[in-house]
């Protein structure tokens, strides 16, 4: 074993890791389609590029198997006519055998079967003529940001809006429109989408490529309702556009993994080798970045955590200041606070991952699962490149494989069923990631036969999770949700129940811990889609405080639809046991939080607030003594015992150090037994 | 001449609470609708200086009606008026061409104070 530095061997290891996990999607490309060139060239630079950093680090095994597998590219790529299945297999068998030798790096085992596989190689490349080995095609340079004309004049735009905006992110919404009304908007930090259910107060800072003077562009941000302060000045002139302060958002500090799966061959920042000189050398330089072991980021995020709530505390010390002294110290409280708060958000974004690293290992898991059960798949995966923080990332692995195989081995049906019912032999899976606003959605759909509705609501009966009654009067789409239940779809033969179910409750599960949902659409013979949203991040919650039978309790605010004030006793309702109140013209189911829970309730008769919340489409409002305030925490996940009452979602530290449970919306509307998935759903109008 | 405005609002004591507030500042109320649907065949009928539009309402939302009055007429002044937590909602309304929007609950100044400014008043 070489003695290379453990420093080098960590970044070799991943560095290889990624170029292999990427080629096994272009291996699986190349049975897919007619392959081009590019992709040829793709396959032999990155098999090169295992080799070379390998011969450098002194691991002669991995050159041996690389070095052979990459002669057999080379040969291949010159063949004239199709691939065989065997050699894209030994192509796979070299890819699997480097997985495996870079994974038992540190261990000093010899292995027999590298020799065999390399003779194995080398007999195949022999076998095909040996073109001249043309040059590897250079590298496009990665997209350079289409920027303003140089010669207009740069406005550093500076925009603060009321403490009193109720709606920050929609304010900066339309002062985002504004500035695009008036030029061309380089920057603007934070984004409108940053924004987002924080306090008001915020100061927005842009940048502006325009010909309209700084007076007028002042006076149509002055123009704006909830805008208290804005500043226009002459962005220094010598100021190239991507310095000063930084453009969000800010440049990933993990380097990400090779491209999309789509076969876009934009080389990752600092590792182009292959490429010759560029022409421009200075606009085309990618941007710096380096490898961090993500538990770093862990830490930096907890830390970063910490300092919020040093900070949160900090301020509650000081409202007991006497008011001449507090003021000047909370305003430097605050604004450390939009530091802190900042960084914070700095470090949840250096964690983003794209979600071509979950994918990346997919086509070869379909096209083996296909073979296996004699079926033709083509896999399509668009939105590789969106970002998804790493605690979903690593979260969403097994429930979107058990999705994807659900669906291969269940939803599309043979070739020959296919042909017969008039579709293309080959089924189709398509996998889709996008992100919207705050929320990450993820879709696996198919082509195949559909759900049977008929089918899953035999089956829930016969499991005895439901009575028959109860079966027939949900529609087919509520029958299709059946299939998250334990009982209906883990045991007896899938065949029966259409398919469908390998432990889908157990991604139903696992999809809700993370505060998201999972939900199905299908349509008889034209196939299944599953769709699952995520929360971008799963750790920061802005939270509605309340106060019930003496204890303070969060309630995510983005399952908060408005809160209200009301009377139930003047209404003569006191002998209900779920009362309902109006809410913006509609009928809302109202419960008490305090005998939800089995707590005494402080509060005196008469008015008392609301919370109306919204789960899934249902509105359900609940009482409490108290609302607080809002206040926006790092959640943690319960301990045990905890994490088994039902209800609650997780906990937090206030500013003052006390703990905060927070309430889970879904679990409240369950323990309401508004939300059990076995019976059908209330009719919103006229609950009462 | 007084500004004449369109509520748009299912609740009607929403309704009530702003025409008081429109009235009382010397506003003329030139109609009320109840859903998105009326909304829009009130505004081609009265084509008034200002919606103030509710999002979430029966048969068409506020978003898709403030889409389809912005077609109409791309200058219409169109303020939503949206709940506490429904932000995501009333960006999607902005992008839909809403002028501005208020935050329920209001108090009369505050809807006033963004109303004569979206008007340049």
């Amino acid at each position: 074993m070489p003695s290379a530095s453990q420093k080098y061997l960590t970044l070799f290891v991943a560095e290889a890791s990624e170029h292999l996990a990427t080629l096994q999607s272009e291996l699986v490309r190349l049975e897919q389609e007619p392959p081009a060139a590019p992709l040829w060239d793709a396959i032999f630079r990155r098999m090169h590029s295992v080799k070379g950093s390998a011969a450098t680090l002194g691991f002669s095994r991995i050159v041996d198997i690389a070095h052979a597998a990459e002669n057999l590219i080379a040969r291949l790529k010159g063949k004239q006519g199709k691939i065989e299945r065997a050699e894209v297999d030994l192509l796979f068998a070299a890819t699997d055998a480097l997985v495996k030798e870079i994974v038992k790096l540190d261990k000093k085992e010899e292995d027999e079967r590298t020799i065999t596989l390399v003779d194995r190689l080398a007999k195949a490349a022999q076998a095909l003529p040996d073109p001249a080995l043309t040059a590897v095609r250079p590298v496009p340079p990665p997209p350079v940001m289409p920027a303003a004309d140089p010669s207009l004049p740069r406005l550093d735009v500076s925009v603060v809006l009321a403490k009193t905006c109720a709606a920050p992110g929609a304010r900066a919404l339309i002062v985002q429109r504004k500035l695009k009304a008036m030029g061309t908007l380089l920057e603007m930090e934070p984004t409108p989408a940053q924004l987002m259910q924080q306090k008001g107060g915020a100061r927005i800072t842009a940048l502006l490529a325009t010909l309209t003077a700084t007076d007028e562009v002042r006076e149509a941000l002055v123009a704006l309702p909830e805008v208290d302060h804005v500043d226009v000045r002459i962005a220094p002139a010598a100021r190239p556009v991507d310095e000063g302060f930084p453009v969000s958002p800010p440049p990933p500090v993990v380097s990400p993994p090779q491209a999309s799966m789509r076969g876009q061959l934009t080389p990752p920042p600092g590792r182009r080798e292959l490429t010759p000189a560029p022409v421009d050398a200075d606009e085309l330089r990618p941007e710096p970045t380096v490898r961090v072991r993500a538990e770093a980021l862990d830490q930096l995020l907890d830390q970063a955590a910490d300092v919020m709530h040093g900070i949160a505390r900090l301020r509650e010390a000081a409202k007991r200041l006497p008011e001449h002294a507090a003021a000047p110290l909370e305003a430097e409280i605050d604004r450390l606070r939009r530091t802190a708060r900042e960084l914070h958000g700095r470090v949840m974004s250096a964690r983003l991952t794209p979600f071509s690293s979950l994918t990346e290992r997919l086509p070869r898991a379909v096209r083996d699962l296909a073979h296996r059960l004699n079926k033709t798949i083509e896999l399509d995966v668009q939105g590789a490149d969106v970002e998804l923080d790493r605690t979903v990332i690593e979260a969403l692995g097994d429930p979107l494989s058990h999705l994807v195989r659900n669906a291969a081995d269940h939803g599309l049906e043979d070739p020959q069923t296919r042909e017969k019912a008039g579709k293309p032999a080959r089924g189709k899976l398509t996998l889709t990631a996008r992100r919207e606003r705050d929320k990450v959605i993820v879709e696996v759909q198919d082509d195949g036969r559909g759900m049977d509705a008929q089918a899953l609501r035999r089956k829930a009966v016969k499991s005895a999770a439901m009575t028959q009654e109860a079966a027939d009067a949900l529609s087919d789409d509520a029958a299709y949700e059946l299939a998250f239940l334990p009982g209906v779809s883990t045991r007896d033969d899938a065949t029966e129940v259409s398919g469908r179910g390998v432990g889908l409750d157990a991604v139903q599960r696992k999809v809700e811990s993370l505060g998201g949902k999972v939900s199905i659409r299908s349509v008889p013979g034209k196939g299944t889609t599953f769709v699952v949203e995520l929360p971008l991040s799963v750790s920061m919650a802005n939270l509605l405080l309340v106060q019930v039978g003496g204890e303070l309790y969060g309630v995510p605010l983005h399952r908060v639809l408005l809160t209200t004030e009301y009377d139930l006793s003047a209404r003569g309702g006191e002998g209900f046991e779920a009362r309902s109140l109006v809410v913006m013209g509609e009928l809302v189911r109202a419960y008490g939080l305090a005998k939800l829970f089995g707590l005494p309730s402080l509060a005196p008769p008469g008015p008392r607030p609301f919370v109306v919340m919204e789960v899934d489409g249902l509105r359900f409002a609940v009482s409490v003594d108290r609302l607080v305030g809002q206040e926006e925490s790092v959640l943690k996940p319960l301990f045990p015992p905890l994490d088994r009452v039902r209800g609650l979602a997780g906990i937090t530290v206030l500013g003052n150090g006390r703990p905060l449970l927070v309430l889970d919306p879904r679990g409240l509307a369950e323990l309401c037994g508004i939300h059990d998935p076995l019976k059908p759903a209330p009719a919103a109008k006229g609950a009462a | 001449m007084p500004k004449r405005v369109l509520i748009v609002d299912d609740a009607l004591f929403m309704r009530n609470t702003l025409r008081d507030i429109f009235s009382s500042a010397g506003f003329t109320v030139a109609g009320e609708a109840d859903d998105g649907v009326q909304a829009v065949n009130l505004f081609r009928e009265l084509k008034p200086d200002l919606v103030t539009m509710d999002i979430v309402m029966p048969y068409k939302s506020g978003i898709d009606a403030t889409r389809e009055i912005v077609q109409l007429d791309p200058n219409a002044v169109v303020v939503m008026c949206s709940a506490l937590g429904q932000e995501s909602l009333v960006m999607e309304a902005i992008e839909a061409g809403a002028t501005d929007f208020i935050v329920k609950p209001f108090r009369g100044e505050d809807v006033l104070a963004v109303v004569k400014k979206v008007l340049g008043e």
